[in-house]
């Protein structure tokens, strides 16, 4: 449990911490921004929820979708030629559309974990980020301690969230085994998005 | 039994989402590193072109420098020799003329002797620029002595020279090098840095020769002098490059100049 509300904390104060730079460092860090606030606001309903023994399940899509439309956002304002941009572009159109046809089609999947759902969005915004390194590789670093921990955070915690709706039937046990796996991938990748501002940013706010 | 199926029927859908999952990650991994390689090859193929490009740049520059070089020694050879020995060949001629005076004679013997000598003088100049027997004699500390001595005589600059080791004869072919790179500093900073004070320091640090040269003349900009070098800077560049060595210019606008190379 110390695990979760580490993770809180350290999310709230990059919340804390990126907000204050929202109007000075253009439109990419927004999209950092709001993909925070997105965080936020999960964290903050689903717990508000759980206090009040509610199903809380539906804001994990939120979650996906949010984060999806964020960092693709992003990472498609870092990129660098025009194929990428339109390669971002179109398969964030794509993903929206499949999502909306598959929710059209089967609407029970809102009330728990969407497979499709989750590997279309995080494996995507993995394959965003991988771009965004092999634009990196000869040239200066940039967002890269973020790029790394979205890429691991992504890729392990999709596995967890693959296996979250046979963890649902789990005696209670070990049901939480794996989440609380997940809640210390999310402090590292916390950790990660703190280092992130602290290599990039620090030294701005201190200036100003 | 229902249940069981739904739960089996979910089990399999997972199993099938993490093997998509892992070919997903695969094919990036693959894609990641074969774009990556060929990005980089792509880099150091053009790194190499510039490689390329900046030796023929130093190449040209050696060649003009040469024929430059061979222009001048012909123009000196020219002017102050072959006129001089031209009248000297007139002159012998009219010896052979019958009926001159005594007086004739010693005057025609004065003016051959006169130029004779001052054409030998003029040969004697001539290659001693081309180079210095002090240098060769007597090694690179001689002749930077008397580089200096030469430099400072024309009351325009003051020049400030130690030497703070000591270097071996046997190696004067390096050192005719760093003569060459010391004469074109010098000549630059006085020609184009209008410098009145020049200084030259050499040491010795870990058996490497350092040399740091500074004058207070009207010094450039860095920036824009660094796309135009002169077939001077070249011809320095390629003499540290024979020399293994490295140079480091540093100037600015009335700031005179500083350059450190060793070698």
């Amino acid at each position: 449990m110390i695990f979760v509300y580490l993770g809180y904390f350290i999310l709230l104060l990059n919340f804390f911490l990126y907000w204050r730079g929202f109007s000075k460092y253009g439109k990419t860090f927004q999209y950092l921004v709001y993909y925070l606030t997105i965080l936020v606001i999960a964290q903050v309903s689903m717990e508000i929820l759980v206090l009040q023994s509610i199903d809380n399940l539906y804001f994990v899509h939120v979650y996906f979708i949010g984060q999806f439309l964020c960092l693709g956002f992003f990472y498609k304002s870092l990129m660098k030629t025009k194929t990428q941009v339109a390669i971002i572009q179109y398969s964030m159109l794509a993903g929206c559309v499949i999502l909306i046809v598959d929710y059209t089609i089967n609407p029970e999947q809102f009330f728990k974990f969407n497979l499709l759902e989750i590997a279309l969005t995080s494996l995507l915004v993995v394959l965003y980020a991988v771009m965004h390194l092999y634009n990196m590789l000869l040239e200066k670093k940039q967002y890269y301690y973020l790029t790394i921990g979205i890429i691991t955070y992504l890729l392990a915690s999709t596995v967890l969230f693959f296996v979250g709706n046979l963890t649902i039937g789990l005696s209670d046990a070990v049901k939480f085994l794996t989440w609380t796996l997940n809640s210390f991938l999310i402090i590292l990748f916390q950790l990660l998005i703190l280092v992130e501002w602290k290599k990039s940013f620090y030294k701005k706010a201190i200036k100003n | 039994m229902l249940k069981n199926l739904a739960n089996e029927k979910e089990i399999v859908e997972i199993i099938f989402y993490i093997s998509g999952f892992f070919i997903v990650i695969a094919v990036t991994l693959i894609l990641f590193f074969y774009f990556s390689r060929k990005k980089i090859i792509q880099k150091e193929l053009e790194k190499k072109d510039l490689e390329i490009q900046y030796q023929k740049e130093l190449l040209s520059a050696v060649i003009i420098t040469q024929e430059e070089e061979r222009k001048r020694i012909a123009q000196d050879l020219h002017d102050d020799i072959s006129s001089k020995l031209n009248i000297v060949s007139l002159n012998s001629y009219l010896l052979t003329a019958p009926n001159l005076t005594e007086n004739e004679t010693l005057g025609i013997t004065k003016t051959i002797i006169e130029l004779t000598s001052k054409a030998l003088d003029n040969s004697r100049k001539i290659a001693h620029g081309l180079l210095p027997p002090v240098l060769e004699k007597f090694g690179l500390h001689a002749g930077i002595e008397e580089l200096c001595l030469e430099f400072s005589s024309s009351k325009v600059v003051e020049i400030q020279y130690e030497n703070k080791t000591s270097f071996d004869i046997t190696d004067n072919d390096r050192h005719l090098h760093v003569f060459r790179i010391l004469q074109e500093l010098m000549n630059n900073s006085l020609r184009h840095g209008k410098a009145s004070t020049i200084s030259i320091v050499f040491e010795k640090k870990n058996d490497v020769y350092w040399c740091f040269y500074s004058d207070d003349g009207i010094g450039f900009e860095m920036k824009n002098n660094e796309n135009q070098k002169g077939l001077g800077m070249k011809n320095i560049e390629s003499r540290i490059a024979f020399l293994n060595g490295k140079i480091t210019f540093e100037s600015s606008i009335n700031k005179g100049i500083s350059v450190v190379f060793n070698f």
